[in-house]
């Protein structure tokens, strides 16, 4: 079945593309299109109108003073193979080599996986322990906003009609001396690829020489409507050595951070332990270091 | 595709180059498959690709809920779509508003009851699939809900919801030997098992084209497995003679016993709308509509009560299995036929007690799939003989060894006698060996990694063809044309599906007439060229097909024989044909080419091309008690899975699979391989992440983003041990391996998952939630699902991305 759209533009300028996204209600920007198309021809999205992001310049991963800017239209593939990312940001460009497969990942886009609003979007835990936010444009002006704030709940986003991603933005955060930092994704899926995490979990930590936390940032996909950042869990680890102890306070505290419910994927049940063990196992590493 | 940072995986293939010589002929070599290069390079044509002028498309409205009485149907928003040609219902159809294949309980169109989700209830032909399947969704049913049930165990129950007014029990199929002989057991296992069922997930979806000549006859091509059964259904909803009604098979994306039954519904429908419209219909089916509403492998419940004595010989097994047949019958008799025969596997048992019952249920049907009813009983036999050998304090091996089937012990759960060599032994040995069995369990292993290894063994027996009870099917036919250049046409009525029929189809003629496979062209089954064949199933493709061609050989070398017995100035019964010459036996340099022989019978005018047939040798069978032949002669297969579990998550990774195979004589090695690597790979695909989930009778993962078949990445490395044997009925000695080859795959997964754990698992198959599940308490973190939650939010997590 063919895609039930009626028009196709592919400006060649932001300008050209917000004006086009302005005049359609039903007009969508499409970049990779692996999740809209399948979306369209399910009908599980509509779009009178779609508009081409691939001519714009929006790919590209460049560095500034105290951040990394990634183009909204970089593949998973690019994201993957940085060279910046992985030094920094190793969760985000272990993250971007899990999304499908590759032939996906060599299409799929930052922006397009944030946009797509879905609470496994592999991309959003490494990008809510960076604490990273997204630059959003539209013919009324351009705007910031926190990757945090960004979902509101499955396939809905903070995004209204005529916005654009145009970039993600990702702050540095070097640690201080003698200070080591653990960062890690890691996603649980029945198959080894081209599976949707049925629970996923970045987590970055920096230990101090004393072998305490000072600071740990988690995240997880799947078990709740929107990705979430584990704030209680965090805070039970808050100055701790990640021992038995503070892993079984840790194991607990998450539970309060996410909301799974069952569906197709999995049972609520095993979303809560496979998220205990995630963070456990993620915590026993980072004692490791 | 891999990642381009992943390690390399390793793929073997088996060592042993086969013969190559063309004196020996092609049998058993590797020559490359006539049908591969143009699959590979995707210019093979599929029913998708093909077109004609004034060509529609064909849409279909299907009920969304299982059980239903239909109060109305309103097509008039549907005929209002612009470019809909044409909207029929159950009342419009020209013959018989049926499609059953044994049992006439199933309509083309639903009148007036729905039993399943899927349930047709109007089709549509359009200019456009756009405007077809737009127009199929403005069908408006009105739908009056019914009771629906849904587990087959509880639809035996008096009272359950009736699918059908006759009851819910379709059949009972029953063997008995002996008698309980409990006493003499020593030990006594109890078990339950749910097995459940599987997506064909053929790549290529349901698809056929209808041509109408006027409304006096039609040619359908279709993706199918049985172009004879695809002409039986035309014709019968048309109200055609068989005659009238050509079916010609469509190179076919897979098929998997997905297109042995259900191919017959949209040729059906499609030959209606182009009869209804006098244009050609193409109907393709969108994949989620197709895993939706096509046939799927039957779930079962089987229960066990099973005896051995002290030393590890068993005494009795009890076998009560119950298959849901869904909402129609379909062919599940012929299933169940088989499940009953094989619920025991390759095991010498003194006493034996097997039921078998179909029930009806508002779920979707059942219907063929590689195997047919052998794999979910023989993941119950091999689950319970482990757990018998772990009872009686016997390694799995050693305790299979002193129960299996054997030359001296032969004899089968129905009486029947096993052929010799019985290879069984043959098998587990060769298999246990390709998997290291020994040294993998010398080697120690830590019990508190993450990361658990274990290892598992599965036998099968399969009963090679057809059964008894479909005998009146076991037949088929051949032409063989010798054309005056030498070259060869092959027709046989035996489909093509990706399995490897032509390829052996061509050995076996270049083979019998002593020429290179390249001189030999198989062309697809046409019905209108060969007579009534029976399906392309029970693994009996290249037997049945081959022992037709070596008849036609054999009538086609009457008339050969004697010319080029006259250019050789030898007698004709000196004559032999190989390495693509005629030549005088025992003389080989007194030889002319095959293209001379050829010419010279062109010249003459001496006909050139002959019919052979196969039909296979009547047996002696009692339905009633299950005593007796059900099948002619009988294969068997062993499986070694090793695996690797994350016992805290619950997710298997099957590493190895060794498989041995006894498969009478090689006919084409490449094919005979292939047909293992896949038979295994969905074999553990079945066993480990393939979950239909279903929701009142709705499929609610309709697709294979949630249905998960194992990618590449997921294919165990497979080795493979080729037990090679005299005195098979086949041609050459061969014996089927199309269905073997996935029986005792997810049967030794879970055994060996299970070693790896030290936790009985059940119910198939072994998602990472039923691991964890049956973990219970002994999992670290069982804890944190017990307690309480603050954090509760009313959305839910959305089903799709």
């Amino acid at each position: 079945m063919d895609v039930p759209v009626q028009e196709v533009i592919r400006p060649a300028t932001i300008a050209e593309a917000l004006a086009a996204l302005a005049e359609r209600e039903d007009a969508r920007p499409i970049a990779g299109g692996t999740d809209l198309m399948v979306q369209l021809r399910d009908g599980r999205r509509r779009a009178g109108r779609l508009v081409d992001l691939g001519r714009l310049g929006l790919a590209g991963i460049r560095r500034t003073r105290d951040a990394i800017e990634v183009g909204a239209a970089t593949t998973m593939d690019a994201i993957a193979a940085s060279a910046e990312i992985k030094r920094s940001f190793p969760a985000l460009a272990s993250a971007a080599r899990q999304v499908g497969a590759w032939p996906i990942q060599c299409r799929a886009t930052l922006g397009g996986n944030l946009a797509n609003g879905s609470p496994a979007a592999d991309t959003a835990p490494p990008l809510l322990i960076a604490e990273a936010s997204v630059t959003i444009a539209s013919a009324a002006g351009t705007r910031r906003l926190r990757v945090a704030d960004l979902f509101l709940g499955p396939g809905r986003t903070a995004l209204t009609p005529g916005e654009l991603v145009t970039s993600v933005r990702l702050p540095l955060d070097e640690p201080a001396p003698g200070e080591r930092v653990v960062e890690r994704f890691t996603k649980v899926g029945p198959r080894r690829e081209q599976v949707i995490s049925v629970v996923s979990l970045a987590g970055r930590a920096v230990i101090r020489p004393d072998g305490t936390f000072a600071l740990v940032r988690l995240a997880f996909g799947s078990v709740a409507p929107v990705p979430v950042r584990a704030l209680t869990a965090e805070r039970a680890l808050a100055g701790r050595r990640p021992d038995a102890a503070a892993r079984r306070d840790a194991a607990r505290a998450v539970q309060d951070d996410i909301a799974p419910i069952d569906d197709v994927r999995a049972p609520a049940r095993y979303r809560r332990i496979a998220a205990a063990v995630l963070l456990d196992r993620f915590l026993q590493e980072a004692a490791r270091g | 595709m891999p990642r381009p940072d992943a390690e390399p995986r390793h793929r073997t293939r088996g060592s042993d180059p086969g013969p190559r010589t063309t004196d020996h002929g092609p049998l058993g070599g590797r020559h490359e498959r006539p049908d591969a290069r143009a699959k590979v390079a995707g210019s093979t044509r599929y029913v998708g690709d093909l077109s004609l002028p004034g060509m529609l498309h064909a849409g279909v409205a299907v009920a969304p809920i299982a059980s239903a009485r239909v109060l109305a149907l309103d097509t008039a928003a549907a005929r209002a779509v612009d470019g809909v040609e044409a909207v029929v219902t159950a009342a419009a159809l020209p013959g018989a508003n049926l499609v059953g294949v044994i049992f006439p309980d199933q309509p083309l169109l639903a009148a007036d009851r729905v039993r399943m989700v899927g349930d047709r209830l109007a089709l549509v032909a359009a200019r456009t699939p756009e405007a077809a399947w737009r127009a199929a969704r403005l069908v408006e049913a009105t739908l009056e809900p019914l009771p629906a049930v849904h587990d087959p165990v509880a639809a035996l129950v008096p009272g359950a919801p009736l699918v059908h007014d006759g009851g819910n029990l379709v059949r009972t199929f029953q063997v008995a030997r002996g008698d309980a002989g409990r006493r003499s057991a020593d030990v006594v296992v109890e078990a339950l098992y749910h097995v459940g069922g599987q997506e064909h997930a053929y790549l290529e979806p349901q698809g056929c084209l209808a041509i109408p000549e006027g409304r006096s006859r039609i040619t359908i091509i279709a993706s199918c497995q049985c172009p004879f059964y695809v002409q039986q259904a035309v014709a019968r909803v048309l109200g055609l003679p068989l005659a009238a009604v050509r079916v010609e098979q469509a190179p076919t994306g897979g098929g998997f016993g997905g297109k042995e039954d259900y191919p017959s519904e949209p040729a059906a429908c499609a030959a209606v709308l182009a009869f209804a419209t006098g244009r050609p219909v193409r109907f393709v089916l969108p994949r989620e509509l197709d895993m939706q509403v096509s046939t799927k492998r039957h779930a079962m419940v089987v229960r066990h009560r099973w005896g051995a004595d002290r030393n590890g010989r068993l005494r009795f097994a009890e076998v009560d299995a119950v298959l849901d047949a869904g909402a129609y019958v379909g062919i599940s008799t012929v299933v169940a036929e088989r499940a009953n025969v094989s619920a025991i596997g390759p095991y010498d048992v003194p006493n034996v007690h097997v039921r078998t019952r179909i029930a009806y249920t508002n779920n979707l049907f059942g219907g063929a799939f590689r195997g047919f009813g052998a794999p979910q009983v023989t993941w119950a036999a091999e689950a319970t003989i482990d757990r018998l050998a772990r009872a009686v304090g016997l390694d799995p091996l050693e305790f299979r060894r002193r129960n299996l089937l054997d030359d001296h012990r032969r004899r089968i759960c129905t009486g029947q006698l096993l052929r010799r060599p019985v290879l069984a032994r043959e098998c587990l040995d060769r298999a246990a060996t390709l998997a290291g069995w020994d040294e993998f369990h010398a080697r120690p292993r830590a019990a508190d990694t993450a990361t658990r290894e274990g290892m598992g063994i599965a036998l099968a027996l399969y009963g090679c063809n057809l059964h008894h009870g479909g005998q009146r099917l076991d037949r088929s036919s051949a032409v063989v044309i010798l054309q005056a250049d030498g070259s060869v046409v092959v027709r046989v009525g035996l489909t093509e599906i990706g399995q490897g029929n032509l390829v052996a189809c061509q050995t076996i003629a270049a083979q019998a007439l002593g020429v290179d496979p390249t001189a030999v062209q198989v062309w697809q089954p046409d019905t209108t060229t060969v007579a009534d064949s029976g399906p392309t199933v029970a693994s009996r493709g290249a037997h049945a097909s081959g022992m037709a061609i070596l008849d036609a050989v054999r009538r086609l070398r009457t008339r050969l024989d004697p010319v080029a017995a006259e250019l050789l100035g030898c007698r004709r019964e000196q004559v032999e044909l190989a390495a693509g010459r005629a030549r005088v036996a025992g003389e080989p340099d007194r030889s002319v080419t095959i293209a001379q022989v050829a010419a010279e019978l062109a010249a003459r005018r001496i006909e050139a091309i002959a019919t052979g047939w196969y039909r296979s040798r009547p047996r002696r069978f009692d339905a009633a008690t299950g005593e007796g032949e059900p099948y002619e002669f009988y294969a068997v297969a062993c499986h070694v899975a090793r695996v690797a579990v994350d016992r805290d998550l619950g997710v298997v990774r099957v590493e190895e699979v060794s498989a041995a195979h006894d498969v009478g004589r090689v006919i084409h090695r490449d094919a005979l391989e292939g047909q293992i690597q896949g038979g295994v790979v969905q074999g553990v695909g079945w066993g480990t992440t393939e979950r239909l989930a279903l929701d009142h009778g709705r499929l609610v993962n309709p697709s294979f983003t949630d249905y998960l078949i194992p990618t590449f990445a997921d294919a165990p490395k497979v080795n493979i041990a080729i037990v090679e044997s005299d005195g098979a009925g086949g041609p050459f000695g061969a014996k089927g391996v199309g269905e073997p080859a996935l029986i005792p795959a997810a049967a030794a997964v879970r055994n060996a998952v299970v070693a790896a754990l030290g936790v009985e698992l059940d119910a198939l198959p072994l998602v990472p939630p039923a691991i964890v599940a049956a973990l219970g308490d002994a999992h670290p973190f069982a804890w944190v699902a017990e307690e309480e939650h603050e954090h509760v939010r009313s959305e839910t997590v959305a089903p799709g991305r």
